[in-house]
């Protein structure tokens, strides 16, 4: 065990299975003898190599296209978005070719790789610099979509990530990156995909969030107990495809919903999942769903803290989500 | 969908000043130093399978014309340029095609039952009437799969020399895509990721004058399309694609240089398409007429092998073409095969609920 923090999270896992694995590379912009701009794969070029390691020109769509070939070839690439803002430029070759490869050829060929990306605000990245674009993944049909709020489930889920066959968008909340320390196993371990975990227990209403938002919950469901309502928190952990039992369990005992998330509300994942709530727990359910969320705005630079679904958004709406 | 005849197209213009390099002359006489190691057989091997691909095409125009099949892109008049580039490359390589180069895959020994029900989207092929605008997969003969959009595939292919490169084996990627797909980012990113890296890759830009119905001058105003790999550190060459010698030599050419660690090679292959009115019946450009004239030059082949061969050919694509045409689309379920490793719970669900309506619907 070593307190470590989230970007040091990260770091071990690559290193862990960039040992077991020979087939892992890893590739992005200044991801080499750098280590990245939040230096996640700091130590990573001096120790594997720049066969392993290697610094890519400056083209998303050229990361994701040529680590599509690799992975076909039989290498397992990990690739690094250096903003989740970045990422659009490889949204026709991660929705139109890594997707939907292995379905297009029957199974014939598959292209294995995790997209790991630092998602979210609250670091003064303005509109360009702060996006959560996962709602856009999920509709796509194909792939798996991540995100950790904690070291220890960055590492465990990473790991868990690269070892499952199919693509893995890995969004990292940067918020934390520095923020959360926690003790971390030196050894490889995983946290499987699809298993979300009740970050606190309760029983008046559940609270659905991910990433840094869940902290925001969590402060936010303190302080509704000391008000007399008792939130149970979900931290979903992996968004797509979503651990569905621990979700309706919870709503069934609760009656109540609430989902937070970083992300515009129109069409973001709190849609879905305020629908499947909707279709699997509608007579259990005593007040509507609510959610809060970002604005339907481009993300703002000067009002940051306006814009996010800090706790004091979060608390109104526990106090009367649980009273209605 | 380039399927369908376009009776109002010119011929192309061609500055004479222009015409790319060639090795077939119109005697049926050969350049030597492009057929160096063109043997009878291999000679006889590029033109049947050239003759191949324009019978199943034909078919595969008529299919579509007959509504019995949605889209065909005709690869008729490029045929010079899929089978040339595939016999310049090594067994091991990787080949990437686009739309019209079915053949290709054939060379590598892709059966003609598999090009068959994968046009008529059966369900008998590992395809599963997903995905037949283009070729079908075939990775046996590492024939990747791929996509109907312009380009996408270019850096895919350049990722598959690029790996190959970092694990030190001598493997080689070929890419085919039109010349409208130079327009498009993939290939910029595709041919300057393939010079930083030194990729092995040999790049493919058929120009056959026309994306769709956008005549070439509306793709570029650059002096053809080979001049583009100057900027990315690639070596780029232009080649008469109608001539299968001309096209077989650059591209084993270009394979040689790949070997030796000097990086990519983009091979502009100018060729004239047969699915336009005015060249319909174009026989000086015809690449299978120009190859058999070799042929009979060399002496290997007379009136009496061709109508054989023509008999033989047209006996096998029936057999294939009844046998897909008559054959079942695919289960219902598969719909739900493959969008994963495994099923998760969300399309275990859709699936039954597929099912259910589909139980109804009878």
């Amino acid at each position: 065990m070593t307190e470590r923090t989230m970007v040091q999270a990260i770091n071990d896992a690559l290193r862990c299975e960039m040992g077991r694995d020979d087939r892992i590379v890893v590739l992005g912009e200044d991801v080499g003898k750098i280590g990245g701009v939040f230096r996640v794969t700091q130590g990573l070029w001096d120790e594997f190599g720049e066969a392993r390691v290697i610094d890519t020109p400056l083209s998303e769509n050229g990361i994701v296209g040529t680590a599509i070939g690799m992975a076909m070839y039989g290498l397992l690439p990990i690739c690094e978005i250096q903003f989740a803002d970045f990422i659009y430029p490889a949204y026709d070759q991660i929705v139109s070719e890594l997707a939907k490869l292995r379905w297009r050829s029957g199974g014939e060929y598959s292209a294995k790789m995790v997209l790991r990306a630092p998602v979210g605000g609250g670091i003064r990245g303005g509109l360009y610099h702060s996006q959560s674009p996962e709602s856009l993944f999920i509709h796509v049909a194909g792939l798996k979509v991540v995100c950790p709020s904690n070291p220890y489930d960055a590492k465990g889920l990473l790991l868990a990530a690269i070892r499952d066959p199919d693509p893995v968008l890995f969004f990292e909340p940067k918020r934390l990156y520095r923020s959360q320390r926690s003790e971390v196993p030196d050894e490889p371990y995983t946290v499987p995909l699809e298993s979300a975990h009740v970050a606190r227990s309760g029983k008046d209403v559940t609270v659905l969030a991910w990433g840094a938002m869940l902290h925001e919950a969590l402060i936010a469901a303190t302080q509704a107990s000391e008000q007399g309502v008792d939130p149970e928190v979900i931290d979903l952990r992996t968004l797509w495809p979503i651990d569905i039992d621990t979700v309706v369990e919870s709503v069934q005992k609760t009656g109540r919903l609430v989902v937070v998330h970083e992300a515009p509300k129109t069409c973001g994942f709190g849609a879905e999942l305020v629908a499947l709530v909707n279709e699997k727990a509608f007579v259990h359910l005593q007040a509507p769903p609510a959610r809060v969320c970002g604005f339907d705005t481009p993300f703002p630079y000067a009002l940051e803290m306006e814009y996010l679904p800090l706790s004091h958004r979060i608390l109104p709406v526990l106090l009367e989500t649980a009273k209605f | 969908m380039e399927s369908r005849r376009e009776p109002g197209r010119p011929t192309r213009e061609r500055n004479e000043s222009q015409v790319p390099k060639g090795a077939l002359r119109d005697d049926g006489s050969v350049d030597e130093v492009a057929a160096v190691g063109l043997s009878d057989e291999l000679a006889v091997a590029l033109y049947e399978h050239m003759v191949l691909a324009r019978r199943v095409d034909e078919r595969l125009v008529a299919a579509q014309r007959a509504r019995k099949i949605a889209a065909h892109s005709s690869g008729q008049g490029d045929e010079a340029v899929a089978i040339g580039a595939v016999a310049g490359m090594r067994d091991d390589d990787w080949v990437f095609l686009s739309s019209r180069e079915v053949a290709a895959a054939n060379w590598r020994g892709m059966p003609l039952f598999v090009s068959a029900h994968h046009a008529f989207a059966t369900g008998a092929v590992a395809g599963h009437g997903r995905n037949p605008s283009v070729p079908p997969a075939f990775r046996r003969a590492r024939i990747a799969s791929v996509s109907p959009l312009a380009g996408t595939q270019i850096t895919h292919a350049v990722g598959v020399g690029w790996a190959a490169r970092l694990r030190g084996a001598d493997v080689a990627a070929l890419v085919f895509f039109g010349d409208g797909a130079t327009s498009r980012s993939d290939f910029h990113t595709g041919l300057n990721f393939a010079g930083v890296s030194r990729a092995p890759l040999v790049a493919i830009c058929r120009n056959n004058g026309w994306a769709t119905s956008t005549p070439v001058a509306r793709q570029t105003t650059s002096q053809g399309f080979a001049v583009k790999a100057l900027a990315y550190g690639l070596k780029g060459v232009q080649v008469d694609g109608s001539d299968v010698v001309a096209v077989l030599s650059a591209v084993r050419e270009a394979r040689a240089r790949a070997s030796r660690g000097e990086g990519g090679t983009l091979v502009e292959a100018v060729t004239t398409p047969r699915w336009t009115e005015a060249n319909a019946n174009d026989q000086a450009q015809d690449p299978l007429v120009r190859m058999r004239r070799h042929l009979e030059f060399r002496g290997v082949w007379t009136a009496e092998r061709d109508a054989q061969n023509n008999a033989s050919l047209t006996a096998e694509i029936d057999d294939a073409f009844a046998a897909a045409e008559g054959a079942a689309p695919p289960n219902d379920e598969s719909l739900f095969d493959h969008v994963y490793a495994e099923l998760p719970w969300h399309l275990q669900q859709q699936r039954r609920d597929l099912i259910r309506s589909t139980g109804a619907r009878r």
